[in-house]
């Protein structure tokens, strides 16, 4: 960690869609190697903070340097061939096999004329092994389970060969079991990592560093102590929160319910308020 | 590795072996569909016809019948074919929308209203009704452009537009032909359901080159359309700038469109259902559908052309109406076979 440099360099990022600002004066670090969770509820922001980062959101105002250099500097090619983005459960109308879906990471390394040759498919057959899918390379990917999808996505991530892998609520939908495996395949791949997750147990097993994100802003950056405490937690997500050790590592775990003190209507209030600042889609109404 | 390779062969075996008899089936389908018509003529008249120079077993009049007549004809239905074929898989691929078809952006109303113009407004000397469809479909492409606007970005906006816009133009053409005499009115329906029967050498020119330019654009952009068949998000992610791809390769499309429309009419089905049956014979990779809806596009539509003009004796039927006819009924059987298959397993 001696040589490290930041990857990510935030300064005062603030973004507006429709004069709404979605995020707000965020500023922040991620150093290379790390593993960060994005954490906070619905309508914070994390989407569109990972949007910024690979330049879906450009209109943003402040610093972004990828690099050391500014992110606007990249051309769309060389931002591909160094950030892989896993989103959300991918969906596909017409009836690609998994070995295809994978083979797609190879676009930005490859000119547009040139075939596939053996190095690739090799390179591509790798990826499925690494996330255990080699016997599965000919099957239509609408018929794997949720989990497999996720990890043919990983693999087509991997087939990419970034610095830095970008994950956006990845275990959605995902059974316990295969949240952590796809979290423990992205750590496993031992580059930066940044993920917003929902779950925040999930995301104390895993990650180095934590932000937590509240109305587009952050409200907490740093190791567990200091993010996931009960207070931080009674702020932002309006529950009662119960902090412990872990029992089976020592991170920490984290118990929550509602609060009974909390008085429903205000607790309404902040769903409200946190649905209307969410960016449901800003491009569409744009 | 030994669990992966075999599974590898498993679809690239047969692939080469597909092409190579789709290929020869189109060999013999233009031989096939230039011997047959009112005056039969053998294989191997045909062959002498198109390849021998002295002392061949043929005369002078059924050489002229191959040469000038029949031939321009399959030429002109094989380029059809293949043109709204790979038209419709390109579409239906950066669309993302299985019902996409070459008709999509209102090109067969917007050439339709050209070509009534020419016919009912202008007199045909002046300029032809090919040039006038091709103005026309220019113009629906241009329109649609226009009104989709910057949200070209967005898959639904831009189909809205075409429906809105084959609307507007075909309320037009009812216009004019409602203000029409009746003979020009049947002539724009016969001319609307398609037919090969005026081909002729010098304009086939025209449909020739813009298919060929078109595929070469579509084979080089290849991996881009590929890569948005997981959704824009992530074709954005892999480097990808979906918006002007999905708008550029729209254009080429409507090109392509316009052109075979204002030469042979709206001929439907081929390139909405082709595409899905080389679909389901090669995969989904995109190069190969192209090549695939190539071969058996162009097959299909002269097939088409030989069953339209050999059902009837003495008369020819619209290629438009033999398409749906011949074509849905192909389909539903492999509906019927693939959903069979899928139970099976």
């Amino acid at each position: 960690m001696a040589l490290s440099f930041p990857v990510f360099e935030a300064e005062e990022l603030s973004w507006q869609a429709s004069d709404k600002f979605i995020l707000q004066q965020l500023s922040f670090r991620v150093e290379q190697g790390e593993f960060v969770g994005l954490i906070g509820p619905n309508g914070a922001g994390k989407s569109s903070l990972l949007r910024c980062l690979y330049r879906k959101i450009t209109n943003y105002s402040g610093q972004l340097r990828f690099m050391q250099q500014p992110l606007e500097h990249y051309s769309r090619q060389a931002l591909a061939q160094q950030i892989a983005v896993v989103l959300q459960e991918p969906l596909s109308q017409f009836e690609l096999s998994v070995y295809e879906v994978i083979s797609m990471g190879l676009t930005p390394h490859k000119r547009l004329l040139s075939f596939d040759n053996q190095q690739d498919r090799q390179r591509i057959a790798n990826a499925a092994a690494q996330v255990d899918l080699a016997d599965k390379l000919q099957q239509h990917f609408n018929s794997l389970s949720g989990g497999e999808k996720q990890r043919a996505m990983i693999a087509r991530a991997i087939v990419q060969q970034p610095k830095v892998l970008l994950m956006d609520e990845p275990t959605n939908h995902l059974d316990i079991r295969h949240q952590l495996e796809v979290l423990a395949l992205a750590k496993s791949l031992g580059i930066t990592v940044l993920v917003s997750i929902h779950d925040l147990n999930l995301a104390a097993s895993f990650c180095d560093r934590f932000i937590l994100m509240n109305n587009g802003s952050i409200v907490a950056n740093g190791d567990y102590q200091s993010v996931l405490t009960q207070t931080n937690l009674e702020q932002v997500f309006g529950v009662k929160a119960e902090i412990d050790p872990h029992p089976f590592h020592n991170g920490p775990r984290i118990t929550f319910d509602l609060d009974s003190s909390f008085d429903l209507d205000s607790s309404f209030d902040l769903d409200n308020a946190s649905n209307s600042n969410r960016p449901s889609d800003p491009e569409r109404s744009s | 590795m030994s669990t992966q390779q075999p599974a590898q062969q498993g679809f690239t075996l047969p692939y080469p072996i597909l092409i190579i008899s789709s290929i020869l089936l189109l060999i013999f389908t233009v031989a096939y569909a230039v011997s047959i018509g009112s005056v039969d003529l053998s294989l191997s008249q045909v062959v002498s016809a198109l390849f021998c120079q002295s002392s061949c077993d043929i005369n002078s009049i059924e050489q002229k019948i191959v040469w000038d007549i029949r031939l321009p004809r399959v030429l002109m239905a094989l380029i059809t074919g293949a043109g709204l074929s790979i038209t419709g898989a390109m579409l239906q691929s950066v669309t993302r929308n299985p019902l996409a078809d070459p008709y999509l952006f209102g090109i067969s109303s917007g050439s339709a209203l050209g070509a009534v113009t020419v016919m009912a407004l202008l007199p045909a000397a002046v300029i032809s009704i090919t040039f006038g469809a091709l103005v026309g479909g220019a113009i629906s492409v241009a329109l649609m452009l226009t009104l989709a606007g910057r949200s070209a970005s967005h898959v639904e906006r831009l189909l809205l537009a075409g429906v809105a816009v084959s609307f507007m133009l075909s309320a037009f053409t009812s216009l004019i032909l409602y203000y029409s005499s009746p003979e020009i009115a049947a002539t724009l329906l016969f001319w609307m359901m398609g037919s090969f029967s005026n081909s002729q050498w010098q304009e086939l020119w025209m449909p020739y080159t813009m298919v060929a330019f078109g595929l070469l654009l579509f084979i080089i952009f290849r991996r881009w359309v590929s890569a948005i068949q997981a959704g824009d998000e992530s074709a954005h992610t892999l480097g990808v700038p979906v918006s002007r791809l999905r708008l550029g390769m729209l254009i080429i499309c409507s090109a392509i469109t316009a052109v075979l429309v204002a030469h042979v009419g709206g001929i439907g089905f081929v390139g909405l259902m082709i595409p899905h049956i080389c679909r389901f014979i090669v995969g989904a990779q995109i190069h190969r559908i192209l090549v695939m809806c190539l071969l058996l596009g162009s097959t299909f539509m002269i097939w088409v052309d030989v069953i339209a003009r050999s059902l009837l004796e003495h008369q020819v039927l619209p290629v438009g109406v033999v398409t749906s006819a011949v074509g849905s009924l192909f389909f539903f059987v492999i509906l019927k076979s693939r959903s069979q298959q899928t139970i099976n397993k």
